[in-house]
């Protein structure tokens, strides 16, 4: 069968920095996928370049058999991505009810049965009793979940989700991991998790990617990874000798 | 609470002429004949304005098409006004489909002022096409009509019961638009409208197509404007270029709206019912008698809005009426 998502040698440059060089990877149905690297890796640049708000200079990226290298956002979003943003974007002065009613309208017409589903996906999310707060009103760790349930009403088989634990306290986190899982399990939507907090993606990924400096440098299993010589350069620094 | 206040609303709205027309007076009902028209505006301007957040500083280029199509028609064609006004509106808005889509691509500053220049386009034009008489523009001569019945068909009221007539029109007019309008905020362009409003990236990632949705948001605006337009043009019993293309008809709804509530639906409604009259009453006190002309009206006017867009900037309609006029403690 052929992977859900395949990036193939995708290049994406600003002016003469290559965010992204040649990145190759493949996603299957069903799995979770941690993309790890330092800060400007080029995480986000290869998810925007995924979901059409970039497009490669150079390579190709196919969606469930199509080629979405030149679509743009709405287009990709209609075949089945959808994503969450690092710096969160809820829509501020729409409540938290409407803003997850905008996502479902992606696959009805009739606000009615949108609000059904957004209704449902905010008891998914664990944020009943905030329908009518405005997004803006809501907590960071609020915000992320609503973003998430808005981007699940869209109904997509992939999922990325851009730092969704980072600037959240420990408990919060763990929560949103919980989330995750439920996620998969239950609504058994393909998953890329972006972190650079190591410790987030690697118990809960079935895979995981690592970038440093625009280049893909490890592709495995996370017991793999954390063993990795080239990956605990990148996060660590070389390696000195003791003076 | 909210829904007596509507009833009681509605009902003086549609009582207020006739005390006047027994007394013979016609100038209170021109000036509610211009908060009306200018209400109506300013609903049909939120939709692109309050709603997408698209700043549109050229809707009167619409107004002005809307006057035009109507008065052609029935100059050229004899078709009646009420038979022009949907062609009027479905000409704007296709205009403003082809006009809009380009402009799109420009955000923020760049797309208010890409609408200004469309108007100062369209002045030039108005003032030079000979087919629709140029600077002079077109008369719509009057057919005498007997009886309020075929008045009201053709949208020509005259002698004493014409400010009545263009009255209850402009309200037939604005209540069509103010219901139509709750069935848009309701509807699935409602809510797409304020997601590219609050963040078009966003909106764009859970599937929204901005540039297509801008383009309806405007066309909506530009229809009611239109309409508003043949109207106008039925009221005025002329359409020429520097009347329907002034710069007042975009800047007193957007005012009436923003004063009002901006993105609310009866913002606009509030703001026309405050602004229209306090003008009016301004220009007939301070501008005349000793200080006439010297535009000690608009200064004072100036100040008003001034005052209220400091005080308020989310609009009147967004104070707490409810918990002042609600008697006792909250119920809901």
């Amino acid at each position: 069968m052929a992977p859900l998502l395949q990036v193939e040698a995708s290049t994406k440059r600003f002016g003469g920095l290559a965010a992204n060089r040649d990145i190759s990877l493949a996603m299957e149905a069903g799995e979770i996928v941690g993309l790890i690297g330092p800060n400007g890796a080029g995480k986000t640049t290869l998810f925007n370049c995924v979901t059409g708000y970039m497009h490669p200079d150079d390579g190709r990226i196919v969606f469930d058999g199509r080629d979405i290298t030149h679509t743009r956002p709405e287009r990709i979003c209609r075949l089945g991505v959808a994503r969450t943003w690092q710096v969160v974007r809820a829509f501020g002065r729409m409540t938290a009810l409407e803003n997850v009613v905008c996502g479902a309208l992606e696959r009805t017409n009739r606000v009615v049965e949108a609000r059904v589903r957004a209704t449902e996906l905010l008891e998914f999310t664990e944020l009943r009793g905030k329908h009518d707060a405005p997004a803006a009103t809501l907590t960071l760790a609020d915000k992320k979940r609503l973003e998430i349930a808005r981007a699940l009403a869209t109904r997509p088989k992939l999922l990325l989700l851009d730092e969704a634990m980072s600037g959240l306290t420990p408990i919060e986190a763990a929560a949103a991991v919980q989330l995750v899982r439920r996620i998969h399990e239950e609504l058994k939507v393909t998953m890329c998790v972006v972190e650079h907090v190591m410790e987030v993606v690697m118990p809960l990924s079935h895979r995981v990617v690592v970038l440093d400096y625009g280049v893909k440098i490890a592709d495995g299993t996370p017991q793999a990874i954390v063993r990795d010589e080239q990956v605990i350069r990148a996060y660590l620094g070389e390696r000195r000798a003791a003076h | 609470m909210t829904r007596i206040a509507l009833v009681i609303g509605a009902l003086a709205t549609i009582v207020y002429p006739i005390p006047l027309q027994l007394q013979g007076t016609t100038y209170y009902q021109t000036v509610g004949f211009l908060v009306l028209v200018n209400a109506m505006l300013g609903v049909g301007w939120n939709v692109i304005g309050g709603w997408a957040g698209q700043f549109d500083f050229g809707p009167q280029v619409f107004f002005a098409v809307g006057a035009y199509t109507s008065a052609l028609l029935y100059v050229k064609l004899g078709v009646d006004a009420w038979l022009g006004l949907p062609v009027a509106a479905a000409v704007a808005a296709l205009i403003c489909v082809v006009l809009t889509y380009p402009l799109t691509r420009l955000r923020g500053h760049y797309f208010a002022i890409s609408t200004v220049a469309i108007w100062m386009i369209a002045q030039p034009i108005g003032a030079t096409w000979e087919y629709i008489g140029a600077a002079q523009g077109l008369f719509i001569p009057v057919k005498p009509r007997t009886g309020v019945v075929a008045s009201a068909l053709s949208l020509q009221f005259s002698g004493p019961t014409k400010a009545m007539g263009y009255y209850y029109t402009a309200l037939v007019l604005f209540a069509v638009t103010l219901a139509l309008m709750a069935v848009v905020e309701r509807s699935k362009l409602g809510y797409y409208f304020r997601a590219i409003r609050d963040d078009q990236e966003a909106a764009e990632g859970i599937g929204i197509d901005s540039r297509l949705y801008k383009v309806i948001a405007r066309s909506i605006t530009a229809a009611v404007f239109a309409a508003a337009g043949v109207l106008y043009a039925f009221w005025a019993l002329s359409v020429f270029p520097e009347q329907v293309l002034e710069l007042n008809w975009s800047t007193l709804p957007i005012m009436a709206t923003v004063v009002g509530g901006i993105g609310r639906l009866w913002g606009p409604v509030l703001g026309a019912v405050i602004l229209i009259p306090i003008s009016q009453i301004m220009s007939t006190t301070l501008g005349t008698g000793p200080l006439a002309g010297r535009g000690i009206d608009l200064i004072v006017y100036g100040l008003i809005i001034i005052v209220i867009a400091a005080f308020r900037p989310t609009g009147l309609l967004s104070l707490p009426w409810s918990r002042w006029f609600r008697p006792g403690p909250a119920t809901a």
